[in-house]
């Protein structure tokens, strides 16, 4: 394809939607995920890139988070309804590498405040940048409700050991318009990354959970 | 039936044999069976004394004429193979060295037609490598082993036949660890490097054998792995390279080279023919076709997007990796197994591991701190690797003891001014890859050498300000800071989002920056309206022209990118310089400047909601339109225009952020300043003349190689049969004053011929 229109984008959405929700609805909520395969792209010359970008709506509602906090933070986290953790918690894990992992998988990312950030890799040592969740920093300032759906709503492209890459950008619980301009803005925000954008993109493919999937690109 | 010869029915004439066997194998078979058996008599005496076997001639020769025949009885031929193989194994260091080869060249000619499969191959011939005693044999399985592979791997991978070898690789190194046969793992190592490099392996497997070599015990199998994360991809991109054709070297062995080399002489020779003989029609088409030819092959030839990434990014478990290798290598525990050069090779790469993936290996730091002071010995390379061993996710209080430490011991009063330019070089390459890791009081005193009299040492400090007015000007003293940032710092306080350094945010691209930009040159031209029917057919069709413009404008003009780009590099270098440029770039800029002061004073009232109204613009850009290339190109321009492209890839801080690059020791002493010794002088004079060639034209054709000219000819030629030439004869001939005419010429000639030199 040579190209991609806003058009085709919402025809390649609205099959996808119909096929997970008439054709073969699933017992769960299916995500959505982009899907980019790339060319031309010289690893050893081009920098291997790296970039987030907020979108509009959280692509994964269920998406688990974790705070480390001080006294305060953990009592937000509390009336917000979020797990936490205190630092007495974290040294109860006692570096042990087999809890820190496992604290890590539990959770899909991980927010700590501003003070107890900087101990974090004294503490849990490398397993969680490791599994790429280090935490994000959050301030007694900051609104922490705020804070958690920002990093539920990002979303994170980076090029890894090969040439293609896949983000979720949403679900099927979302409608239509919410859906192509999640992928719109996923897909223009990819493509401002890459050195030579649009003729870096080999392909974008869009699909459901379990769904076919439907090349836009 | 043809007529049968007598003479290859004489056991010896084997050679006559082979022919007549190959044209028809079925009417010689008892001649051939008369000839096995005797090789299997021959085989039994030599398997009863190895040692002592004389005939080995006569035996090379049969071996070699049932390796080139077995094909045509394979039945009768079944255990051929394997006998070669087991005489090889049980024999191999007593078997004369001819009948060795012989043997070894049979194997691969049996594997070539078909008879043993390429793993059977390796697995008879890898032994060999680590238990021969002979280095010229090992030198030719070797070879043998790499062309096996190359050929294999040729048009499409060979997965199975690769993951044999590797298997055998692994256990190679494994069962060397430790044990007296270590130097054995060097195989392995040289092996993968060298498949390596010819990117016939490039998979991660193959990174995990050179990991392994890496942890090996053996010191010198350790540092053959380590070198390999160093430079083998350096060396791969050469290799590359030449095989491309974009560096012409002649020595290239390589035959799939020489195979693209093949058609550039061709459209040279069309071209000539057409410049020589008479212009036709047909000869015109010729050439064009080979054009075409030639073009298609090079787009076919870029077409496969190689996975061509570097060993180190292909690593599993870095993280792991990085500690054994410290914990092995260069913590107190280790024993001095290693000397000095070694442990900087082995601590390079636990830095750039380090770098590249960001890993915490806590331990590193304060190793380093031992070694930075400017007495020890090539400490730069220390430096260097402090500052590829810092990231942004290193815990501020592990690093800012090393900046410290360095500050301290390198930049005083006391000291040279290289030793200062080196510390504070040093500095700033650790700040720019983590910025937090200093406090202010120490970053304005290290400032303060910005007046220093020693130009290196100005410019260091000059380039760390350069550095804090992009990622944190409220750390520089006041009058550091400079216009720019200074004024983007009260705008930004005004508009009440300040943004702090913090820990923890990883510094990469956040959206797309100048996008609003974009959003508001488009409202300018028009482009944006309402979302009514008119403006959506028109948008389609802009979008078509925007697309398809593009394709061909950016392929076509691919110089400009370039252009653009050193442009920008030479911006940033610019900034590094000094600072009389930066104030140049001010007064350039004043004028958006200020417009821009105006509006943030009309709208200082509401900040918030003109945040919100920015933000929100360009998401709705980014949600409803899908940028074209056109768009991009665009965006670009607006940038540079702006100045934002700092902020991008120009700016040096954002760029070391993700920096993956190696830092180079000898670039941490900084520019050399004063005049150049004579050894200096003359390298600089001798990088010059690397690809010049002196001398005449004419003697440079006479070298090269030709055929006999007729002049070689006639020197050459016997004196006998010129003798009664008028040539020759008319010399004696002559009268006494052409005589005395030549001989004077002849003089001359010679004076002005030794007066030249």
């Amino acid at each position: 394809m040579s190209k991609i229109t806003v058009a085709g984008v919402r025809g390649s959405v609205s099959e996808l939607l119909d096929y997970s929700e008439n054709t073969k609805k699933r017992n769960f909520l299916e995500t959505v995920e982009l899907q980019v395969g790339l060319k031309n792209y010289d690893t050893q010359r081009d920098k291997r890139f790296s970039g987030t970008v907020k979108l509009p709506q959280v692509p994964r509602p269920n998406m688990t988070i974790c705070v480390f906090g001080d006294a305060h933070d953990v009592d937000r986290a509390k009336h917000i309804g979020v797990d936490a953790m205190s630092v007495d918690d974290l040294k109860k894990l006692n570096k042990n590498k087999k809890l820190i992992k496992k604290l890590a998988k539990k959770y899909n990312a991980f927010i700590a405040s501003e003070v107890l950030i900087k101990q974090v890799p004294r503490l849990l040592g490398p397993q969680l940048s490791k599994a790429g969740k280090f935490p994000t920093p959050v301030s007694h300032a900051d609104d922490l409700y705020g804070k958690i759906t920002e990093v539920r709503s990002t979303i994170k492209f980076q090029l890894k050991k090969v040439l293609c890459l896949a983000v979720a950008v949403g679900n099927v619980g979302m409608d239509e318009d919410q859906l192509v301009t999640q992928i719109m803005i996923a897909s223009n925000f990819l493509v401002s990354l890459l050195k030579k954008h649009w003729q870096n993109v080999g392909s974008l493919v869009i699909k459901s959970t379990m769904g076919p999937s439907f090349r836009i690109y | 039936m043809p007529k049968r010869r007598r003479a290859a029915l004489l056991p010896s004439n084997i050679a006559l044999l082979q022919n007549l066997i190959r044209r028809d194998p079925g009417s010689y078979k008892e001649e051939f069976l008369v000839q096995y058996r005797h090789y299997a008599t021959q085989k039994e005496i030599l398997a009863t004394n190895p040692g002592g076997f004389h005939d080995a001639e006569a035996f090379i020769d049969q071996i070699g004429f049932i390796a080139q025949v077995c094909t045509c009885y394979p039945n009768e031929t079944k255990e051929y193979p394997e006998d070669l193989a087991d005489l090889l194994r049980k024999h191999h260091t007593v078997l004369p060295v001819e009948l060795r080869e012989k043997i070894v060249q049979s194997l691969v000619l049996l594997r070539n037609r078909g008879s043993i499969a390429s793993e059977r191959l390796i697995q008879i011939i890898f032994p060999l490598l680590t238990t021969t005693n002979s280095k010229t044999f090992r030198k030719d399985i070797y070879a043998t082993l790499v062309r096996l592979l190359k050929h294999a791997n040729r048009n499409t991978k060979a997965p199975k036949l690769n993951r044999t070898v590797q298997t055998l690789l692994f256990t190679l190194l494994e069962s060397s660890d430790g044990a007296a046969a270590a130097p054995d793992g060097l195989w392995a190592a040289k092996l993968t490097r060298e498949l390596w490099r010819r990117s016939i392996w490039d998979d991660p497997r193959t990174v995990e054998i050179m990991k392994q070599a890496a942890l090996h015990g053996n010191t010198k199998v350790a540092i053959a792995g380590v070198s390999f994360f160093l430079g083998v991809d350096r060396e791969r991109e050469k290799a590359e390279r030449k095989k491309r054709g974009l560096v012409d070297d002649d020595n290239s062995s390589d035959a799939s080279s020489d195979d693209d080399e093949g058609d550039k002489p061709q459209v040279a020779g069309i071209k000539h023919r057409i410049g020589v003989n008479k212009k036709t029609g047909k000869r015109a088409r010729k050439l064009e076709a080979a054009m075409r030819a030639l073009k298609k092959k090079g787009k076919g030839a870029a077409l496969p997007t190689q996975l061509n990434f570097s060993a180190i990014h292909l690593l599993h478990d870095p993280q792991g990796f990085a500690e054994r290798l410290f914990g092995q290598t260069l913590s107190r525990g280790s024993g001095n197994k290693f000397t000095l050069e070694q442990r900087i090779q082995v601590l390079n790469l636990v830095s750039r591991l380090i770098g590249v993936h960001k890993l915490s290996v806590l331990g590193v730091y304060s190793y380093l701190l031992k070694y930075l002071t400017p007495k020890q010995r090539n400490v730069t390379q220390f430096m260097a690797a402090t500052a590829q061993a810092s990231h942004d996710l290193v815990p501020p209080d592990v690093l800012s003891p090393v900046i410290r430490k360095i500050a301290d011991e390198f930049v005083s009063d006391g000291v040279a001014a290289e030793v200062a330019a080196a510390g504070l070089n040093t500095i700033r390459e650790i700040l720019t890859r983590n910025p937090l890791a200093i406090e202010a009081d120490l970053l304005q005193d290290l400032t303060a050498y910005k007046g220093s009299k020693s130009k290196s040492v100005m410019m260091a400090a000059r380039s760390l300000i350069g550095l804090y007015r992009e990622v944190a000007p409220e750390m520089l003293s006041r009058k550091d800071r400079g216009k720019i940032a200074s004024m983007e710092m009260s705008a930004t306080a005004a508009a009440g989002q300040a943004k702090k350094l913090q820990y923890g945010v990883e510094n990469i691209v956040e959206g797309i920056p100048g996008l609003e930009l974009l959003e508001q040159w488009r409202k300018e031209q028009g482009l944006d309206k309402d979302d009514t029917e008119d403006a959506a057919t028109k948008e389609a069709v802009d979008d078509d022209d925007a697309w398809n413009i593009d394709i061909s404008d950016s392929e076509a003009s691919e110089g400009g990118w370039i252009d653009v780009e050193s442009d920008v590099e030479y911006n940033v270098s610019d900034d590094e310089g000094g600072i009389q440029d930066d104030h140049n770039t001010d007064t350039e800029d004043d004028g958006d400047d200020d417009d821009s002061d105006k509006e943030e004073d009309v709208e200082e009232k509401q900040p918030e909601a003109k945040r919100a109204k920015t933000e929100d613009a360009v998401q709705t850009l980014m949600a409803t339109k899908i940028l074209t290339p056109a768009d991009f190109q665009k965006l670009e321009e607006l940038r540079t225009k702006a100045g934002l492209d700092k902020i991008l890839h120009g700016g040096k801080a954002a760029a070391a952020m993700q920096h993956e690059d190696t830092v180079d020791a000898t670039s941490l002493l900084g520019p050399k300043t004063g005049k150049a010794n004579k050894m200096e002088r003359m390298a600089a004079v001798m990088e010059g003349r690397e690809d010049r060639q002196f001398g005449s034209k004419k003697s440079k054709k006479d070298n090269q190689p030709h055929s006999t000219t007729n002049k070689e000819k006639a020197r050459k030629k016997n004196f006998i049969m010129m003798i009664h030439k008028r040539d020759v004869q008319g010399k004696n001939k002559k009268s006494l004053r052409d005589k005395q005419k030549v001989l004077r010429a002849h003089i001359e000639k010679q004076k002005k011929s030794k007066g030249k030199h």
